[in-house]
């Protein structure tokens, strides 16, 4: 599948409102055929070259650090939140009430998977925007023999939308929280049914499906243009290959 | 929305479930669409989106009827002719401003290349004037004469001036649609950098202005000027925050451009910082200020001789957030809290009103949003009460679908990360091996024009690991080299690239810098 397919798959699956958000390859694809048609490297070309990127990196930028700011936000208030749940409704809590902790627990839990997965699409925004934008430098300087490469890419990978360390480290104390979230229940968990489980993850299948589409593109990421700048073929082992596809193929269930 | 998309792939799926399934369905479904409700965006933001994003296709359809109307032209005609539809030395009076984001703007930029002039450089003049009345432009416009005589500035340029005459162009790309007067003193102080174009970043603030002038007759204008007027309307709640978010927006952004280094302007609070701010993790509601005098601004040069209220890029951490927080209790909550009294409060230096106001706005609707939510929640636990075995069973099954959910999320994160560093790296050794090439060239040259004195001891460089030995003659051009070197990298790399084992970043370094050693032989033979 080649790149511009992926990303416009990419951007329908995505979150709506991050629809317009993405890198506009297409037009970008357009401009380079456009330039390299006219004439050999133009400079007035290719300033209007750069100045299209440089549009599009701050997009970028604007668009990531404002959701750097809402998921930094966001999460100081679940933290909030499950302070205070546990606090009023907990163990040795001022009411402690264990159906309403476990109502407000689940419902927690439910909103740092999503919050989690949110901020794993963001990672994944920055990501496929600079694959984009590295091969749409690539197939400029192919096109028009230009040098514009290298220094354009050491630039790039400067920019705030790239240095997504922070919303790493968030992702990372996600999960944490995760693990204190997710006590015992494995005990319980045993006891459940097969059949309900597959259901209930169908409940889920929107952020799931979300996730999972990414990942199976991910996996197809080889390129069938090898250059000194590619990256190598990607693959997910065995397990993990039949968990995704089992989530996503439609497969009658029934249940009784 | 969600409940739609979901319910249609369900369809599709053609999930055969009995009856009381099916309730069961319906009850998570609502269950699920009110949480994800409560993680939405609130009503306020989703129209705001929604305006935007009709109005953005709006625009972009408009640019694009223009087109299909004109004819398709070659690419590089487009800013000469721009420079002979007219100019003159007059200043371009401020304009006022629909509160139209900075992206917007730049959706339309990329269209222009596509739009053809012909002799007389009317065409043009049509959607650039109907872009300008998009932005509210009533002012009253100056005539202009052609200022012909720049045009001829524009000769292509020797090639390693290029990247210089690059940003040049992109400044006068920017300023043809620039429309603030503060601008101009930046864009002039910019040519302090250009020496050789001082007229051009005139001539194009000025070629706006001729544009201007022949807005009158254009067709075009009126029906993107109601829509303006429309759009307006529908974002007039949010004109004021608005307003002063773009303000700072645009100018950074075309203060980015003229930037030279084209700097990210971030405000990256040090490493430091966090140590202070722990600090005061433990001393809650009590008037200790954010110590940051570690915080730093990164800004182009340009910025402060901008206009007053420029804003650079705020990035916004965890600690200073909490820092905020605690400032915002401090004065009694989120509603109470006003953004002059949390930036006083704060004491982070570089922080201004703007960014504390933008923040605070977005608090608000975060933190209230989530207490509306708990109160919902309160509802759903007394449901559940009535069904609690039903609910246990739910629980944990969807306990564990979340678990698989997260697992998928962590796997993807993990691979997103690994990803990355693989590209800093292969951008790293590209860049490296660049430089021992350039090195390289340049000690070859100076052994050709000074053959008398004893061979540069290119092995001066022998801790490097690669040592390329390619012979480049005296009248070798830099492309030929660049190619070559490229041809010489690719076979470096193509070894890097079989290993399969991806996941490992080590493994990949490893092979890498071994690779690159086996190598060296191969570069040797040259």
């Amino acid at each position: 599948m080649k790149f511009g397919k992926k990303l416009r798959r990419q951007m329908e699956d995505t979150l709506p409102q991050w629809r317009d958000k993405f890198l506009s390859y297409k037009d970008l694809k357009k401009l380079v055929s456009l330039i390299s048609a006219t004439q050999p490297p133009c400079s007035k070309a290719e300033a209007h070259f750069i100045h299209f990127l440089d549009a599009e990196i701050d997009k970028f930028n604007t668009f990531f650090v404002e959701m750097e700011e809402e998921f930094i936000i966001h999460q100081k208030e679940l933290q909030e939140r499950i302070k205070r749940v546990a606090e009023i409704y907990g163990v040795g809590g001022s009411q402690p009430l264990e159906e309403k902790y476990e109502a407000e627990m689940r419902k927690i839990r439910m909103e740092i998977v999503n919050f989690h997965g949110e901020m794993v699409l963001l990672v994944n925004y920055s990501s496929i925007n600079y694959t984009g934008l590295a091969k749409i430098l690539k197939k400029y300087d192919k096109r028009t023999g230009g040098l514009l490469r290298s220094p354009f890419i050491e630039k790039v990978l400067k920019q705030p939308f790239f240095t997504t360390d922070l919303i790493s480290r968030l992702v990372k104390e996600c999960e944490n929280t995760m693990e204190t979230l997710f006590p015992a229940v494995l005990d319980q968990y045993q006891t459940g049914e097969g059949g309900e489980r597959t259901l209930i993850m169908a409940e889920q299948v929107f952020r799931n499906t979300v996730s999972a589409l990414v990942t199976m593109k991910e996996l197809r990421k080889g390129s069938s243009t090898y250059g000194h700048f590619s990256l190598p073929p990607l693959s997910l082992s065995l397990p993990d290959l039949d968990l995704l596809q089992s989530c996503m193929l439609p497969s009658p269930i029934t249940i009784v | 929305m969600l409940l739609v998309f979901w319910i249609t792939i369900l369809k599709e799926q053609n999930w055969m479930v009995n009856y009381d399934s099916n309730s069961l369905l319906n009850t998570f479904l609502i269950w699920m669409l009110k949480t994800d409700r409560s993680s939405l965006k609130p009503p306020f933001r989703a129209d705001y989106y929604s305006s935007y994003c009709s109005y953005t296709i709006q625009t972009m359809h408009r640019w694009k009827e223009m087109e299909t109307r004109l004819a398709l032209p070659a690419g590089k005609v487009t800013i000469e002719q721009l420079c002979k539809s007219g100019n003159s030395g007059v200043m371009p009076s401020s304009l006022p401003q629909l509160p139209i984001t900075v992206e917007e703007r730049f959706l339309e930029l990329p269209d222009s290349h596509q739009i053809p002039v012909d002799e007389m450089g009317n065409p043009l003049v049509s959607p650039y004037s109907s872009y300008v009345a998009n932005t509210g432009n009533v002012q009253t416009l100056h005539s202009s004469p052609s200022g012909s005589s720049s045009v001829h500035q524009y000769p292509p340029r020797l090639p390693h001036e290029r990247h210089t005459n690059a940003n040049n162009t992109a400044i006068n790309a920017g300023n043809s649609l620039s429309t603030y007067s503060s601008h101009k003193g930046a864009f002039q102080a910019s040519t302090n950098n250009f020496s050789k174009d001082p007229v051009e970043v005139t001539w194009s603030l000025d070629s706006v202005q001729g544009i201007l002038n022949s807005d009158d007759d254009i067709t075009g204008s009126n029906p993107i000027q109601s829509s303006s007027v429309m759009i307006t309307h529908d974002l007039s709640n949010q004109k004021e925050w608005w307003n002063n978010i773009e303000n700072e927006d645009w100018k950074e952004l075309l203060s980015d451009m003229t930037a030279v280094e084209s700097q990210p302007k971030v405000v990256y609070p040090a490493a430091q910082t966090s140590q202070n701010i722990s600090v005061l993790h433990s001393q809650t509601y009590q008037s200790v200020p954010c110590h940051s005098g570690d915080l730093t601004v990164v800004t182009s040069p340009l910025s402060t001789t901008t206009a007053a209220a420029v804003k650079p890029r705020m990035r916004w951490t965890p600690e200073l957030h909490e820092c905020f927080v605690n400032a915002v209790n401090q004065l009694g909550g989120g509603e109470k809290a006003t953004p002059k009294g949390v930036l006083k409060l704060m004491k982070v230096e570089g922080l201004t009103i703007y960014h504390v106001k933008s923040h605070l706005q977005k608090y608000r609707t975060a933190h209230y949003s989530s207490d509306s939510s708990e109160g919902t929640s309160e509802k759903k636990a007394t449901q559940s009460e009535e069904f609690p075995a039903l609910d246990l069973k739910k629980g944990f099954d969807l306990t564990e679908a979340l678990r698989l959910q997260m697992e998928v999320q962590k796997r993807l994160h993990e691979q997103l990360e690994i990803q990355r560093n693989l590209q800093l790296r292969i951008e790293e050794q590209g860049k490296y091996l660049q430089i021992m090439f350039e090195k390289q060239c340049k000690s070859t040259m100076d052994k050709l024009h000074v053959p008398s004195t004893a061979e540069e001891p290119l092995s001066a460089s022998s801790d490097l690991p690669t040592h390329m030995t390619i012979r480049t003659d005296s009248s070798i051009d830099p492309k030929k080299a660049e190619e070559s070197f490229k041809q010489v990298v690719t076979k470096r790399k193509m070894p890097e690239v079989d290993p399969s084992s991806p996941r490992d970043t080590d493994a990949i370094i490893s092979t890498t810098s071994s690779s690159a050693k086996c190598s060296r032989a191969e570069d040797d033979e040259l």
